[in-house]
Formats: C-alpha cells, sequence, structure tokens
C-alpha cells in the first residue's frame, strides 16, 4: 500500500512549540508527535468509531 | 474577618465617588447601605498609572461575572494580579458593559447634564491629576448582566439588599476609585441613586492566606523593559524620524515539514479532518488537527486566556 504524504506548513514559533513538546518525552521527533496527534485526536473525535481502511 | 484592623469608613453619596490609596495588603469593602446600587470601580497602580485594571483580560481569565477567589487584572504588558475578590455576599458583577456616560444620556435620554459614571469617576480621579481620558472600563460591583441569544449584552435589576458587600483585596499598592453609578433612568440600581459605603480593613493572615499564588514572568513587563519608557505629555502625534521597527520574532518563516501517513492513518485523518473549512488543503487540515490536539492535551487554560496557577 502506498503512503500519502503531507507536507506540513510551520513557522518558527510553531516548530518551538513542537520541540518544546518532544523535549518532555512526548514523542521522539516532529513527524512522530504528529502521528501521535493524529491517532489521539481521531481517537477523542472519531465519534463513529471506525474508518473505511481500518475495517 | 473579626480580627481585621478598619482603616477608615466612609460613605460615598449618589453621585459621587471617591479615590482611595489602598495599600498591598489592604482591603477595600464596597458595601450596600439601602441595597439595589451598582458602584462602578477603577483601579490603577498607585506608583504607575499607566498600569490600570484591564476588563477585557479579566473577563477573558474569569468570565462575565467576577466574584469570590477572582483576580483583577491589569493591562498588558504588565498582566499582574492587582486584586483579590475575597468575597462576596452576592456574586452577581460585571465586566461586560462600560462605564455610563454624558453622551449616553443625552443621546438616548435628552439630558443636557445627568449624573453618569464617567464624569464621576473623572472628578473623583481629579483629585490624584488624572484627567477625564484617564478614565478607565469599569468593574460594575452588584451589576445584573448577562448576554442574550443575538450576542447583545442587556442589563436588568438586581437584588442586593443592604449590608451586602465585595472585599477587594489589594495585591500591589493602588489608587481604588469606586463611585455611585449615576444610572436612574435604567434597571442598573433598580432605577433609584443610593449611597454606597465604603471600608478599609488591614487584611489578617487568614485573608492573606487565602489568595492563590499566580506565575511572574518574563512577559509581565514594566517600563524598565519598555524601548520607550517616557509618557507622552503632549497632546499632538508625530512621526519619530529615528524609529525603526524590532518586532519581535520577525521575519517569520514557515518550513515544510513531510510527513507520510500510512493508509490507515489517511483514513484516520479524512475521518476528522476539516474539510468544511480547508477544502482540497491537507497540510492546512493537518496543522489544525495538530495544534487542536495540542491545545485538547496541554493547554490548562481557556484558549486565549493565560494560566493563572503558579505551580
Amino acid at each position: 500500500m502506498t503512503e500519502t504524504v503531507v507536507k506540513l506548513r510551520l513557522n518558527q514559533q510553531q516548530l518551538e512549540l513542537l520541540d518544546r513538546t518532544i523535549a518532555q518525552g512526548i514523542a521522539p521527533d516532529r513527524v512522530a508527535l504528529v502521528r501521535l496527534a493524529l491517532h489521539e485526536y481521531a481517537a477523542a473525535h472519531n465519534t463513529e468509531g471506525k474508518t473505511e481502511s481500518a475495517q | 474577618m473579626t480580627d481585621r484592623q478598619i482603616v477608615s469608613e466612609s460613605v460615598i453619596e449618589p453621585g459621587t465617588g471617591k479615590a482611595i490609596e489602598l495599600l498591598k495588603g489592604q482591603i477595600l469593602r464596597i458595601e450596600q447601605v439601602e441595597g439595589g446600587q451598582c458602584a462602578d470601580f477603577n483601579c490603577f497602580n498607585l506608583h504607575d498609572y499607566k498600569e490600570f485594571m484591564h476588563c477585557g483580560r479579566t473577563r477573558t481569565v474569569h468570565g462575565f461575572h467576577p466574584t469570590t477567589g477572582t483576580f483583577m487584572w491589569s493591562a498588558p504588558p504588565r498582566e499582574r494580579a492587582m486584586l483579590y475578590i475575597l468575597e462576596d455576599t452576592v456574586g452577581r458583577n460585571d465586566v461586560l458593559f462600560p462605564r455610563c456616560s454624558a453622551y449616553v444620556y443625552e443621546a438616548s435620554y435628552g439630558f443636557a447634564v445627568h449624573t453618569n459614571c464617567h464624569d464621576i469617576q473623572a472628578e473623583a480621579q481629579r483629585e490624584y491629576g488624572l484627567t477625564p481620558d484617564d478614565v478607565h472600563d469599569s468593574f460594575n460591583l452588584f451589576m445584573c448582566t448577562g448576554v442574550d441569544d443575538d450576542g447583545h449584552a442587556f442589563m436588568t435589576r438586581q437584588t442586593t439588599k443592604a449590608g451586602d458587600y465585595v472585599d477587594l483585596l489589594a495585591l500591589m499598592d493602588v489608587l481604588a476609585v469606586p463611585n455611585v453609578c449615576g444610572a436612574d433612568v435604567m434597571k442598573t440600581s433598580n432605577f433609584a441613586l443610593k449611597p454606597l459605603k465604603l471600608t478599609v480593613f488591614a487584611a489578617t493572615e487568614a485573608d492573606l492566606a487565602q489568595v492563590p499564588k499566580t506565575p511572574t514572568l518574563a512577559s509581565q513587563r514594566t517600563p524598565k523593559d519598555f524601548r520607550n519608557p517616557t509618557i507622552k505629555t503632549d497632546r499632538p502625534l508625530r512621526r519619530d524620524p529615528a524609529y525603526t521597527p524590532e518586532f519581535p520574532n520577525t521575519p517569520i518563516v514557515v518550513t515544510e515539514l513531510a510527513v507520510s501517513l500510512s493508509p490507515e492513518e489517511l483514513a484516520l485523518f479524512n475521518a476528522v479532518k476539516r474539510g468544511d473549512i480547508y477544502g482540497e488543503d491537507d497540510a492546512a487540515a493537518l496543522r489544525d488537527l495538530l495544534f487542536s490536539w495540542w491545545e485538547e492535551r496541554f493547554l490548562q487554560a481557556h484558549a486565549g486566556a493565560p494560566a493563572i496557577e503558579s505551580k
């Protein structure tokens, strides 16, 4: 299965916030932090509890 | 409370107000004499009047009706807790409405002259050399207000009784300026003007122990931190030919961060992304998701408000 690349556009202040969050041990790097955010956000907000490809 | 020492007592009559030097650790009690009277209130740092109470910051932190256990904050860039509401026997105050003014009474009611909070405040503040332009947005004690379904602020009658009071504890030396609200043709004070009693107490150790600790941060700047600390003393505005802008964190530089999403992750993303806002721009939608997640997981205050609990 092919992966989809999304190119986030972030400024230096946004990156600083991400890096400070990473420094707390939340995730090992920026990309991992974005992935973590996606999984946790989807778990909290995907009220149907399922997705098309996850089935 | 019974251990408190009284520093001064006075009564402000309808149509008047009084500027009071309230030192750090003193409590100003504003008390109903007959009941049903709104008090407007201004507050300045006694040693630097350019630091004053900011209703906007206060309502963002504490909501539209600050009461027992909340602070009165000063305006940016100071943003310090000036006063703490130690006790409030009613629990209905307002930081939505501005002070009433001569213009309101002339424009809406046809009065050439009418008691109004702006002019009463200005006259009380004049004792300390301030001008009518120095009167700031007022903290309206005992004023019963809300927001209607159309988003308009409204006021209605109050239910205060004689003896009801609000105790304001000074966290710095301030000039505290309460006045009897001049509105007698509105519901604010139930269509009548009544006196208010003012009592200044020295706070007890028990009083002071009730105050939560607030942060002291580098962003709370005072004139020693200003590029221009000099107060302008004339009225016209003229460009400074020597001015060169020094905006912090500029230029803003955008960097790309490539994130590979597996089919499963893409499905998760598609299930929750805000396509209604960002359309086909998945990069913007993922950025939104990232910082929305961050807010939910890490933010310790309402969005747009500072955290005020000191660690």
